[in-house]
């Protein structure tokens, strides 16, 4: 009883070759997306997070969560403020951030593992899912746009840095190198031999947070949160903008 | 028009197929592309050796050399305050296990003094089977990469034979190729797993037309069924609580990670080598001779040092040109990059010590235009640079770092 229940979902407006036909309609956007999302998002992350999210050694406490959430936090909000705004589906930050997953562990396995011979666990991506799936049902539940703003984007930065520690934290372990204390990551760094990637083009530990001690990183997350409350209205209306049928009716 | 289509089709099909059976090897890594009065006037290499040509995979290569870093360095590119010797390989086909500059490890940058005298070393070890060139190349801060020579390097053996182990500060050992790989995949699946399973929760109902229809009809309410909401604030409570967990689980796993370094090494340059004092060599006038790819340069000699000395050869952007009628080391006429009979010197007599000679040379080779470096005279710093190797007769070599403008001659 229960699981009949389950399955007997809304919206059932249709019934028949209308709900079949429909239903057809559903696959053929969500394979278009899912091809569109896997290439733009992941294009978007590799030219604007780039080295953050490729290597080890770029995986700092200040620059990389400051960085990859201002930056990912972009198409999930466009992409909600399609999908919510027309459908009421609570699944653009997921849909986006699965996508761009998919589209990275290709290119991690196949560009960086075979075709350049890196080996994978230094090229490991960051995982922004747990951010996403907050940011997803921050909107269901408010409905807002100003509280996924604000609650939304700033859950979108603060997560980011502790949902990657268990992922990363271990590549921090100190090692004696070369006469100098070095992590495992920056180890990998001088080992696996990059010819385009000298080490001083890392933009790491860079900057002004030295009067807070040695902690950095969540200072540097909540800034990313302060900016990410204002990146993620700012891509909403991006995304309403772009989703129009202005030039369909003219056809 | 279909036919052309399909000549183009089938010609992208079979480059394809080329690349992917052409031999792994890599025939050129810019080493021509930066403009000749950087290649020529930055980091001036000499010396630089392999110790082995064919070795196996876990099997080491030490490429050792010096270079001089120009005094005469151009205005136009920023001085070397940050520098990584590194080296050109298609991809980690060796690791790079240790470096030293003049003596000391080195793992960072550096910063590089003008004029300075260095010797590095560098040990390889071979990772992957294949015929690979490599070359020691100076990657400058906003300026780029200058190539020193490159050498053929033959590794034979299975791959998944290799081994890189390193060792942490607390004594764990720790297998690089491997390390960390299972739990960060283990971390990515089961949150991909989590994504997955909410995006079906809602891909599994009829989606855009259907809710698009009942939204604009008023029936929001209906889209949204209690049930989605109370997963919703599980997900917003459990996916926080588990998240910080982790992270302070991993916190207290691994008490003693430290931040990613980021120092720059200090290094100094060697006691001169290089315009050490016993000669001096200024030059008075420099034109390259066009259609016959001739370098002639009139230089005034100045002999402080005790013994008389002879000019052996001239040396720069890799390329040397031997004074065929002095017998010195590092001939090597197999070299690509050695014209063995290039450096020819109009008045080759000893100059005696404490005598001042003005000397006509030329260095003349194909090389010149080969290389890319004839086109000095379209560049923005029509200046060239390089090394004069001079020697006395018990074979002790004098160094002298020369610089000058070149005048090109179309005759």
């Amino acid at each position: 009883m229960a699981t009949t229940k389950l399955l007997d979902i809304p919206p059932q407006p249709y019934t028949g070759e209308k709900a079949r036909l429909t239903r057809a309609y559903d696959y053929l956007i969500l394979v278009l997306a899912l091809f569109l999302f896997i290439g733009a998002f992941h294009l978007h992350v590799a030219l604007t997070v780039g080295d953050w999210d490729f290597w080890l050694d770029w995986k700092d406490r200040q620059w990389w969560p400051l960085v990859t959430p201002l930056m990912m936090i972009t198409f999930p909000a466009a992409v909600q403020a399609v999908l919510w705004t027309n459908f009421r589906l609570p699944l653009g930050a997921t849909l986006c951030v699965s996508c761009l997953l998919i589209g990275t562990w290709i290119t991690r396995i196949f560009a960086y593992h075979y075709w350049n011979y890196f080996p994978i666990n230094m090229v490991l991506p960051a995982t922004m899912m747990p951010s996403a799936l907050v940011l997803d049902v921050i909107l269901m539940l408010s409905n807002s746009l100003t509280v996924t703003s604000i609650f939304g984007g700033m859950s979108f930065a603060l997560l980011f840095y502790p949902s990657n520690w268990p992922i990363f934290g271990l590549f921090h372990m100190p090692v004696e190198y070369g006469n100098a204390q070095l992590t495992l990551a920056d180890v990998f760094g001088f080992q696996y031999i990059r010819a385009g990637m000298p080490e001083y083009l890392r933009i790491i530990e860079r900057g002004t947070l030295r009067t807070y001690g040695q902690y950095a990183t969540p200072l540097s997350a909540f800034c990313s949160a302060l900016l990410c409350t204002l990146m993620y209205p700012l891509w909403w209306y991006l995304g309403t903008w772009f989703a129009t049928i202005r030039y369909v009716k003219t056809i | 028009m279909f036919i052309h289509i399909k000549n183009y089709v089938a010609s992208i099909f079979l480059a394809l197929i080329f690349l992917s059976v052409a031999p792994n090897n890599a025939y050129a890594h810019g080493e021509k592309a930066l403009e000749p009065f950087i290649r020529m006037r930055t980091i001036q290499w000499y010396d630089v050796q392999w110790t082995q040509a064919s070795l196996k995979v876990n099997d080491e290569v030490v490429v050792t050399g010096k270079f001089h870093v120009a005094e005469d360095w151009p205005r136009s590119v920023p001085k070397p305050d940050a520098t990584y010797l590194n080296v050109a390989i298609p991809g980690p086909v060796f690791i790079r296990t240790e470096r030293y500059l003049n003596g000391q490890p080195w793992v960072s940058s550096a910063a590089l003094k003008l004029g300075g005298d260095y010797d590095f070393k560098i040990v390889l070890k071979a990772r992957l089977p294949g015929r690979y060139h490599i070359h020691p190349f100076f990657n400058l801060q906003d300026a780029g990469a200058v190539m020193g020579p490159g050498h053929w390097v033959e590794v034979t053996g299975d791959a998944a034979t290799f081994t890189n182990s390193v060792k942490t500060i607390s004594g764990e050992s720790v297998d690089m190729e491997t390390y960390g790989l299972v739990n960060g995949i283990s971390w990515h699946v089961l949150w991909i797993v989590l994504g997955t399973a909410w995006l079906l929760w809602w891909v599994r109902r009829p989606l855009f037309i259907p809710r698009f229809k009942m939204l604009k009809s008023g029936n929001e309410d209906a889209l949204i069924t209690p049930l989605d909401k109370t997963i919703a604030k599980g997900i917003l409570v459990v996916v926080p609580l588990f998240v910080f967990g982790a992270y302070a689980m991993t916190d207290s796993q691994y008490p003693n990670a430290i931040p990613l370094q980021a120092a720059l090494d200090q290094i100094e340059p060697l006691p001169p080598t290089v315009n050490n004092g016993a000669v001096n060599v200024k030059m008075i006038r420099t034109e390259y001779r066009v259609p016959v790819r001739a370098m002639n340069m009139v230089a005034q000699i100045h002999n402080y040092s005790d013994q008389p000395i002879r000019i052996g050869a001239f040396a720069s952007a890799n390329l040397r040109f031997i004074n065929p009628s002095l017998d010195q080391p590092g001939k090597n006429e197999e070299d690509t990059l050695v014209a063995a009979k290039g450096l020819v010197i109009d008045d080759d007599k000893l100059i005696q010590p404490g005598e001042t000679k003005t000397v006509s040379m030329a260095a003349a080779d194909a090389l010149w235009e080969t290389e890319k470096l004839d086109g000095l005279f379209r560049d923005a710093d029509s200046r060239m640079g390089g090394l004069l190797f001079l020697y006395d007769p018990s074979g002790k070599r004098y160094i002298a770092s020369i610089s000058t403008s070149v005048i090109p001659k179309f005759d």
